[in-house]
C-alpha cells in the first residue's frame, strides 16, 4: 500500500452529521446513504487493492440534483467523488474519508435516439452495451467496446475516455462523442456540443473527455452510432517467436490493412486461455495472434487473404481463418477470458496498461522477462497489438510477505519502461490513483503545471476528485503566477525583418 | 511592422517573455495562408515560425509523423505520398477560398482545423493530433499528449489548441496520426435532387452499412460558373449530389454497387472513379463554387456546422432569404453559404436561422471592416464563453498571443 492519499480535512469530519443532514434536504429519499454497511459496495472500484469508506454516499435522479449537491459542497470547502458504474481499473472512483461520493447510477433513461442524425442522447449512468442494444433493431450500434461493456456506464466512459478491441479501427470515445451537458464544481450548468460533427469555441468537449472525473460531472451524453458491419472474420495465427508476430502486426498496418481488431497474447497468457475455455489455441507457440477484418464481404474476404499472406512471409507456424460466426467467436472466447483465466493460474496480479510504439514490441517483452526474473514473479501479457497497447498481467500472491509491493515495483517499472521507449503510461485505464504517482516519467513540472492549470479554470477550489491523476496538489493562485526572465531587452540575437 | 522570425522552441519562449514583460501582443504566424480567418488582431508584432520548418521523424509502419509546426504543408503533403499515406482528415487547402498563394503550414492547419469531406468518417484534425510541444502565454515550454495512438495519460490538451487558432499557446513541434491512401474510390452522382431530397439520399447512405467518405449536395445554381473537376460534371442548372465509397477495389465497387441501388428512388446514379473522384472532391474540400477567383469573389462566406439531417431545410432557407448560395458538404452537416456583400455580412439573420437549427456559423471570409464588426465566430451561450474564457486565460493570462482572434471582446 504506497499511494497515499490527500491529508483527510478534519473540520470537514466533524461536520459530518450536519452535512448529512443538508444532503437530505437536497435529495430527499433514499438518495442518501450514510451507514457504513451500506456503504460498503462504494468503498473501492475495479482496482481493488485500493479501499476507503468515503463520508457519504449521494445518489441523485436529475442535473438539478447534481447541481445543487455540487453547489453546497463548493460553498462549504466539501470534496467530492464522481462515479459511475465504478468498473474504472486505475482507482478514478476510490472514495476519500472526508468526500461526498456523487453516485450517477440512477441516471439510466435513454432520452433520444436519432437515426437520421445517427445520434444518440442518453444519460450517464446507461452502460455502454445498452446503448448498441438499443439501436441494434435497426442495424446501428456505438462503436467503443470496453472490456467491461456489460457493466460500465458510458458517463465513466466519457471521463476515461475509454476504448476496447475496435478502438484501432473506430476510435475511442473521444472520436464518438458529440455532445454533454455537464454540472460544474460550483453548481453550473454547461451544454458542449450536440448532434453536429464539432461544437464551436474551443474543443471543451475534447478536453473533458478523458479528464477522469476533476473537471466537472457529466449528466447527458450525445454519442455518435454507426451501421453494424455487414461481416466480420478472424484469424488465428501463431508465431515462434514474438518479434515474428511484432513483425506482422507492423507488416499489415503498413500494408495499408486497418483491422477491425488485432489483438495478441504471449505463451503464458495462451497457456492459461486454453486451459480456461479451449479455444483450440496452439501451446507450441511463443505468440498468437487475432486478426479481425470487418465490413462488406466481398472486402473480409480479401483482406483476410493479405493478412495471410503477409502473416506466412513474416514466419507464422499455424493460421486459421473463422469459417462461421461461431469459430469466429471461439477464437475470441480465449482472448476475451484471459484476464480471468489467468486469475486460475495466479491468487492475484496487477493488471498493467502502458502504450508503446508497435517497433518497440520485442525489446519490451524481453526487457518484461528479465525483470520478472528479478522480482520472481511470473508476468502475462495480452495486447491490443495494432495499437501498441499492452496489458501485462504480473502475477502475485498477496498473501506471502512483500509479493504485493514487489508486483506494484515491477509494475512502476514496465510503466518506466514504456515511457522510456517512447510510450506512454496509460493507454485506455486512466492514471487514477495507480499511476498518478509516475507522472513525472512523462512530464515535467511545467507540463504538469500547465494541465493544472486547466483543472483550475474549471474548478478554482481543487475539489473535484483531488488526489487522482496529478502527484501533487496545487493551489490554483501559486500556478497563475507568470515568471519573465530578461525583462525587456529586445533579444537581439532573434532576426528581425 | 516587426517580425520576430524565431528558429526553435527557445526562441519562442525569448520573444514570448520579452511580449509579456513589454505587454505586446503577438500575432502568431506560418505562412500567413489563414491570416484573413478571425477578427483582425490588432498588433504590428507578428511571430514568425515559417523557420521551424523541419521534418523529426516520419515512421509509415507506426503511422506516425513528427514535424515542426511551421513544416509547409505541401512538401508534408508531398512526404506521405511517397509512402501511399495521407491525413485521413482530409485538411481543406483554403488558399483558393481566400485568394492566397500558399497553402500554409502544418501548424496553420491544425490550428484551424478545418477537415474536408471526410470527415464523417475519420474525424476532424483534433481526432489525429497525437502530442504537441508548444510554449504557452506564460512564456513557457510545455509537451501534452505522446508519440502513440492510443494515450490516457493525463488530460488531452491536443484537443484544446486544435482548432484554437494561436489563442492558446505557439504550437513549436506536433505528432500526427496518419493513414494509408485508399487503394480505390467510387463517388455515385445522382443529379436534379432539391437540397431536401439531396439531403434525405445523403442521410440514407450515411445511415448504410456502406461506409461513406463523403456525401455533398451542390445546388445548380452554385455550380452554374464554375470551371475545373467540379465544372464538368455540372449540367444546364442541374444540381449534383455526391456520394463517396473508399476502400481496396473490390469493396469500393460493390458498396457502389449495393449504394446506387438503395438510392434508386432517388434516380439512376452515375459513377465516376478514382482519380475523377478525387478531383471533384478536392473541389468540394476547398469550396471552389465560391473562390475567390470566382464570380463571388466578394461575397462573405460562412462555414455552418449543423446537426446533418436538418441541413437541406437550413441550406434552403438560408439561400431564400439571403439572396445568397449554398453548398453542402457532410451529408447537410456542413454548410458553406456565400451571401450578397453587406456591412454585417447578414449575420444577424444567419445567425437566428442557425441558432434555430442547433448549429453555429463561422464567417471565413469577409473584408476587415465587416470582420470588425461581425463577431466571426458564433457567439456561445454565456456559462461556455466564460468557461473558455477561463481556459484561455489558463494558457495565456496576459492575452499575449493572437490576441482577440476568436472573440472582439478580448481584442482590446
Amino acid at each position: 500500500m504506497t499511494i497515499m492519499m490527500p491529508a483527510k480535512d478534519e473540520a470537514v469530519l466533524a461536520r459530518r452529521d450536519a452535512i448529512i443532514a443538508a444532503l437530505r434536504k437536497l435529495v430527499p429519499g433514499e438518495g442518501v446513504i450514510s451507514s457504513a454497511a451500506e456503504m460498503l459496495p462504494y468503498e473501492s472500484d475495479g482496482f481493488t487493492a485500493y479501499r476507503q469508506p468515503p463520508m457519504v454516499v449521494v445518489l441523485p435522479e436529475t442535473t438539478a440534483q447534481v447541481s445543487t449537491v455540487l453547489k453546497y459542497c463548493h460553498d462549504n470547502g466539501i470534496k467530492v467523488v464522481p462515479r459511475g458504474s465504478g468498473t474504472s481499473l486505475s482507482g478514478g472512483a476510490l472514495p476519500l474519508a472526508d468526500a461526498v461520493l456523487l453516485g450517477m447510477g440512477k441516471f439510466k433513461r435513454v432520452r433520444e435516439i436519432d437515426f437520421d442524425n445517427r445520434a444518440v442522447v442518453v444519460e450517464p449512468g446507461v452502460t455502454n452495451l445498452a446503448i448498441s442494444q438499443g439501436v441494434a433493431h435497426a442495424g446501428f450500434y456505438y462503436a467503443p467496446d470496453p472490456s467491461s461493456q456489460i457493466a460500465c456506464s458510458i458517463g465513466g466512459n466519457v471521463a476515461e475516455n475509454s476504448g476496447g478491441v475496435h478502438s484501432l479501427k473506430y476510435g475511442m470515445t473521444t472520436n464518438n462523442l458529440l455532445g454533454c451537458e455537464i454540472v460544474l464544481m460550483n453548481g453550473e450548468i454547461i451544454r458542449i456540443g450536440g448532434k453536429k460533427a464539432e461544437p464551436s469555441g474551443y474543443d471543451l468537449l475534447g478536453i473533458i473527455t478523458g479528464s477522469e472525473g476533476l473537471l466537472g460531472v457529466v449528466t447527458e451524453v450525445t454519442v455518435r452510432i454507426l451501421q453494424k458491419p455487414e461481416t466480420a472474420r478472424a484469424l488465428m495465427i501463431g508465431f515462434a517467436e514474438v518479434e515474428a508476430a511484432g513483425q506482422c502486426v507492423a507488416d499489415v498496418i503498413g500494408a495499408g490493412i486497418i483491422p477491425g481488431g488485432m489483438e495478441m497474447m504471449d505463451r503464458p497468457a495462451i497457456h492459461a486461455a486454453e486451459a480456461f475455455v479451449h479455444a483450440g489455441y496452439p501451446l507450441d507457440v511463443d505468440a498468437l495472434l487475432i486478426v479481425e477484418l470487418d465490413g462488406p464481404a466481398v472486402e473480409v474476404d480479401e483482406l483476410i487473404k493479405r493478412v495471410e499472406a503477409i502473416a506466412l512471409k513474416c514466419g507464422s507456424t499455424t493460421c486459421q481463418i473463422s469459417e462461421s460466426e461461431q469459430q469466429r467467436l471461439l477464437f475470441w472466447s480465449g482472448r476475451k477470458a484471459a484476464f480471468p483465466a489467468v486469475g486460475r493460474i495466479s491468487p492475484d496480479y496487477l493488471c498493467m496498461d502502458g502504450t508503446i510504439p508497435r517497433a518497440a514490441l520485442p525489446l519490451v517483452l524481453r526487457r518484461m522477462k528479465e525483470m520478472s526474473a528479478k522480482y520472481g514473479l511470473g508476468v502475462a501479457n495480452v495486447f491490443h497489438a495494432g495499437d501498441g497497447n499492452l496489458h501485462p498481467l504480473i502475477l502475485y500472491d498477496a498473501n506471502k510477505e512483500d509479493e504485493m509491493e514487489k508486483a506494484e515495483a515491477f509494475g512502476a517499472d514496465i510503466l518506466r519502461l514504456c515511457v522510456e521507449v517512447g510510450g506512454v503510461l496509460t493507454g485506455e485505464h486512466g492514471v487514477g490513483i495507480e499511476k498518478r504517482d509516475l507522472m513525472p516519467e512523462m512530464f515535467n513540472e511545467i507540463d504538469l503545471n500547465q494541465q493544472q492549470r486547466i483543472k483550475c479554470a474549471f474548478d478554482a477550489q481543487g475539489l473535484l476528485n483531488p488526489g487522482k491523476v496529478f502527484p501533487t496538489l496545487h493551489r490554483c493562485a501559486e500556478l497563475g503566477r507568470v515568471h519573465v526572465h530578461g525583462g525587456k531587452l529586445a533579444f537581439p540575437d532573434l532576426p528581425r525583418f | 511592422m516587426d517580425t520576430l522570425k524565431v528558429r526553435d522552441a527557445q526562441d519562442v519562449e525569448a520573444a514570448v517573455r520579452a511580449a509579456i514583460a513589454s505587454e505586446q501582443p503577438l500575432e502568431i504566424l506560418g505562412h500567413g495562408s489563414k491570416r484573413s480567418i478571425g477578427q483582425p488582431v490588432a498588433t504590428n508584432a507578428v511571430l514568425d515560425l515559417s523557420a521551424l520548418n523541419a521534418v523529426t521523424s516520419y515512421e509509415p509502419n507506426e503511422l506516425i509523423l513528427t514535424v515542426q509546426a511551421g513544416a509547409p504543408f505541401a512538401d508534408v503533403l508531398a512526404l506521405l505520398d511517397t509512402k501511399n499515406q495521407q491525413f485521413s482528415f482530409e485538411p481543406m487547402n483554403t488558399s483558393r477560398l481566400l485568394g492566397t498563394p500558399d497553402v500554409g503550414t502544418i501548424g496553420g492547419a491544425i490550428s484551424a482545423g478545418l477537415a474536408g469531406p471526410r470527415r464523417i468518417q475519420a474525424g476532424g484534425a483534433r481526432d489525429h493530433l497525437l502530442g504537441v510541444h508548444a510554449v504557452s502565454g506564460f512564456g513557457e515550454s510545455f509537451k501534452a499528449g505522446g508519440r502513440v495512438v492510443k494515450n490516457v495519460t493525463g488530460y488531452d490538451v491536443c484537443k484544446l489548441i486544435t482548432g484554437a487558432w494561436g489563442t492558446l499557446a505557439v504550437m513549436t513541434e506536433v505528432t500526427l496520426k496518419v493513414m494509408p491512401r485508399a487503394e480505390a474510390e467510387r463517388t455515385l452522382i445522382l443529379r436534379g435532387l432539391d437540397d431536401i431530397a439531396a439531403n434525405r439520399a445523403m442521410t440514407a447512405a450515411l445511415g448504410s452499412p456502406y461506409d461513406i467518405s463523403g456525401a455533398a449536395h451542390l445546388p445548380g445554381s452554385a455550380l452554374r460558373t464554375v470551371q475545373g473537376p467540379l465544372g464538368e460534371i455540372a449540367a444546364a442548372d442541374q444540381s449534383v449530389t455526391l456520394i463517396r465509397l473508399e476502400g481496396i477495389t473490390a469493396s469500393a465497387s460493390s458498396r457502389a454497387a449495393s449504394l446506387s441501388k438503395l438510392l434508386q428512388s432517388y434516380g439512376a446514379a452515375e459513377i465516376i472513379e478514382d482519380s475523377q473522384s478525387a478531383a471533384l472532391w478536392a473541389d468540394i474540400r476547398d469550396v471552389v463554387p465560391f473562390a475567390a477567383s470566382g464570380p463571388r469573389a466578394m461575397w462573405p462566406v460562412w462555414r455552418i456546422v449543423c446537426p446533418p439531417a436538418s441541413g437541406g431545410k437550413l441550406g434552403q432557407e438560408i439561400a431564400r432569404r439571403s439572396q445568397g448560395e449554398v453548398v453542402y458538404d457532410w451529408g447537410g452537416g456542413l454548410i458553406w453559404a456565400a451571401l450578397p456583400p453587406s456591412a454585417d455580412a447578414q449575420a444577424p439573420q444567419l445567425r437566428k436561422l442557425v441558432d434555430a437549427a442547433g448549429g453555429h456559423a463561422t464567417l471565413i471570409r469577409a473584408p476587415d471592416d465587416v470582420r470588425r464588426v461581425v463577431d466571426v465566430f458564433h457567439p456561445q451561450a454565456p456559462g461556455v464563453a466564460a468557461l473558455g474564457e477561463r481556459v484561455r486565460k489558463s494558457f495565456d493570462p496576459r492575452n499575449i498571443l493572437n490576441r482577440g482572434r476568436m472573440s472582439r471582446s478580448l481584442s482590446v
